[in-house]
């Protein structure tokens, strides 16, 4: 009998698993546009320096002032707002109520996706820097000047955000799957949650500076933000302007605990795919093994899934350090500790990647339900239709499986080639003699196969 | 030296893929063998034994009888299967969102081309049970 219930609250369907031929074709595109990457004469650094130049002052004003600032941050809490009452008003169907859809696929799939082309997105619509900054005025004006803060321990750098950011998908796919039926993370505790975090953001944010823990502390800031530096549009200076595409990124990883969020990414996305395919008889047999030890069995099957996202976590860092370990190796390279840090943005695109190949056609489908139904009854108790499309459903005919394959296989190919290409232009920026910088890539070059390759063996071995 | 050690590492990366390849091409030839016989695999299989079969799930005390019971179609043929429950519920088949009541000792059955491709529920609406699992191939 199989006692593990699908992760997902909201999937009325799942995808099928990749077929093979597709399978070895992406992982052959894979390795043969990796050996034609590395031997093209790549030998000075293109993305160090992002070449930003500032876009028309008039646009600037309109994107940056200060009314866009109120409209966006009024924007970002009322929905925040929102999905919070509908999730302690609303009903306790995942599918029917707005909380679910909207944080966990709206906001949670949706700012990465565009995060990624246009920059970041998230920090105008963040609902706590909002409100923070209303409070931080308020004082300055009532007290005649700014509110003090203690330093932040630079040594903490990431780490709040990487250890917030796998809380949130444990929420979501380890508490949710409790109970050992079918159901999934129901929309209430999930408001409380959202209750819970802005209680604790906001305090964070008195305590040091809202600015200050939007940068390294604030989960959503930093997991959106590091997306965001893969986009072609920033603001310096107060100005808005354009950049060279992932050339942000090169800069992303000098504050500790950088590499970590992006682990926690990978890792996380992986135990969620994973879970119904590849580790399905590994988390069995520990679950079956907890209920003999005595262990309820809800707080079995939640610690199992707790082992196994730690488990995935210190996975993705060991091939990760294996790279880091081969790089220091190469004669004339940084230490370690830099190598570390140094090429860790190199993994965003990747963890990019795994986010499209496992989510792609859930947000796809799960936006239909949003922008229908959703919208016009976010309590879903049938009793309210704002826009008409209250008896709207979703679409299931708009992707093929076939489509759906192509893109989750074009994603990993891509990811694999940027990350490829990053790590590469990272190289040449830190060895002096180019020769020794593209015998150092071997080693980067085995660790992008090996994501590829384990992302593509997911989806080969998913939900089977 | 070098040239031995890169070799080494190239053949190590051909290595690790095509394994992962191996991998993944036995696991389809496993589904594949699976898809020959699912319509087989419910708990009982009704009328002549053929290959119009209907599968039915028999659900005893609320649960699946033989756990979550699989259903696989080609893009385009006929769903047809039958759930005989000894508790009076509503069977949804998610995706396609068809439901159906069945009385406490009765049956009901369904038969609705396969037009959706993925993988979808099928349960029991007010227990929360999932009794099957519906794949639909392209």
């Amino acid at each position: 009998m199989s006692l593990l219930p699908f992760a997902h609250a909201l999937a009325a369907r799942q995808d099928l698993p990749v077929p093979a031929w597709l399978f070895a074709w992406g992982a052959s595109i894979v390795l043969i546009v990796s050996f034609f990457a590395l031997s093209v004469g790549w030998r000075a650094p293109r993305f160090e320096g992002d070449r930003w130049r500032p876009l028309g002052a008039g646009l600037s004003r309109a994107l940056l002032g200060l009314p866009a600032q109120i409209a966006c941050g009024l924007v970002g809490v009322s929905l925040l707002g929102l999905a919070i009452y509908a999730g302690l008003r609303g009903t306790e169907a995942p599918d029917r109520n707005f909380a679910l859809t909207f944080l966990y696929v709206t906001a949670w799939l949706g700012f990465p996706l565009f995060s990624v082309f246009f920059g970041d997105v998230f920090r105008p619509f963040n609902p706590w820097r909002a409100i923070g900054r209303v409070v931080g005025s308020g004082f300055t004006a009532l007290a005649g000047q700014p509110p003090s803060h203690l330093r932040y321990p630079e040594r903490l750098g990431r780490w709040p955000a990487a250890i917030g950011l796998i809380a949130v998908v444990w929420l979501e796919i380890v508490y949710g799957s409790s109970g050992g039926v079918a159901v999934g993370l129901s929309p209430q505790p999930v408001a409380v949650a959202a209750l819970l975090y802005s209680g604790y953001t906001l305090a964070m944010m008195a305590l040091f500076g809202v600015e200050r823990w939007c940068r390294t502390g604030e989960v959503f800031s930093v997991y959106f933000g590091m997306f965001g530096q893969l986009g072609c549009f920033g603001v310096e200076d107060g100005r808005f302007g354009v950049r060279r595409p992932f050339s942000a990124a090169t800069r992303w990883a000098t504050v500790p605990g950088s590499a970590a969020v992006v682990i926690a990414s990978i890792a996380t996305t992986s135990f969620d795919g994973a879970s119904e395919g590849a580790f399905k008889g590994a988390l069995e047999s520990t679950f079956n093994r907890l209920v003999d030890a005595g262990f309820g069995l809800t707080s079995a099957l939640r610690l199992t899934d707790t082992i196994f996202i730690a488990l995935c976590f210190a996975g993705v860092a060991f091939v990760y350090l294996v790279g880091v370990r081969g790089m220091a190796s190469v004669p004339g390279a940084p230490p370690l500790k830099k190598l570390w840090a140094g090429f860790s943005h190199t993994l965003i695109p990747i963890a990019f990647a795994y986010l499209v190949a496992h989510y792609f056609s859930l947000f796809v489908f799960q936006e239909q339900a949003q922008f229908t139904y959703l919208l016009s009854d976010p309590l879903g108790t049938g009793t309210t239709d704002l826009f008409g499309t209250a008896s709207a459903g979703i679409d299931f005919r708009l992707l093929s499986a076939n489509t759906i394959w192509y893109v989750q296989v074009g994603a990993l190919v891509a990811g694999h080639v940027i990350g490829l290409t990053l790590a590469h232009d990272r190289a040449v920026a830190y060895w002096k003699d180019y020769r020794q910088a593209a015998r150092s890539q071997y080693w980067m070059l085995a660790v992008m196969v090996a994501f590829t390759c384990f992302g593509m063996y997911l989806l080969s071995v998913a939900n089977g | 030296m070098n040239q031995i050690k890169r070799a080494a590492l190239l053949l190590f990366v051909l290595a690790a893929v095509s394994a992962l390849t191996a991998c993944g091409s036995s696991d389809d030839s496993d589904n594949t063998s699976t898809g020959a016989n699912t319509s087989g695999k419910g708990a009982t299989t009704g009328g002549g034994g053929s290959e119009s079969a209907t599968t039915t799930i028999v659900i005893h005390n609320g649960e699946p009888v033989g756990g979550v019971q699989e259903l696989e179609y080609g893009a385009g043929e006929q769903v047809r299967f039958r759930v005989r429950s000894d508790v009076a519920d509503e069977i949804h088949v998610h995706g396609y969102d068809l439901m159906k009541d069945v009385s406490a000792g009765g049956s009901v059955s369904f038969s609705f081309p396969a037009e959706l491709e993925g993988i979808f529920e099928v349960e029991l609406e007010g227990l929360g049970e999932q009794i099957a699992e519906l794949r639909v191939n392209p």
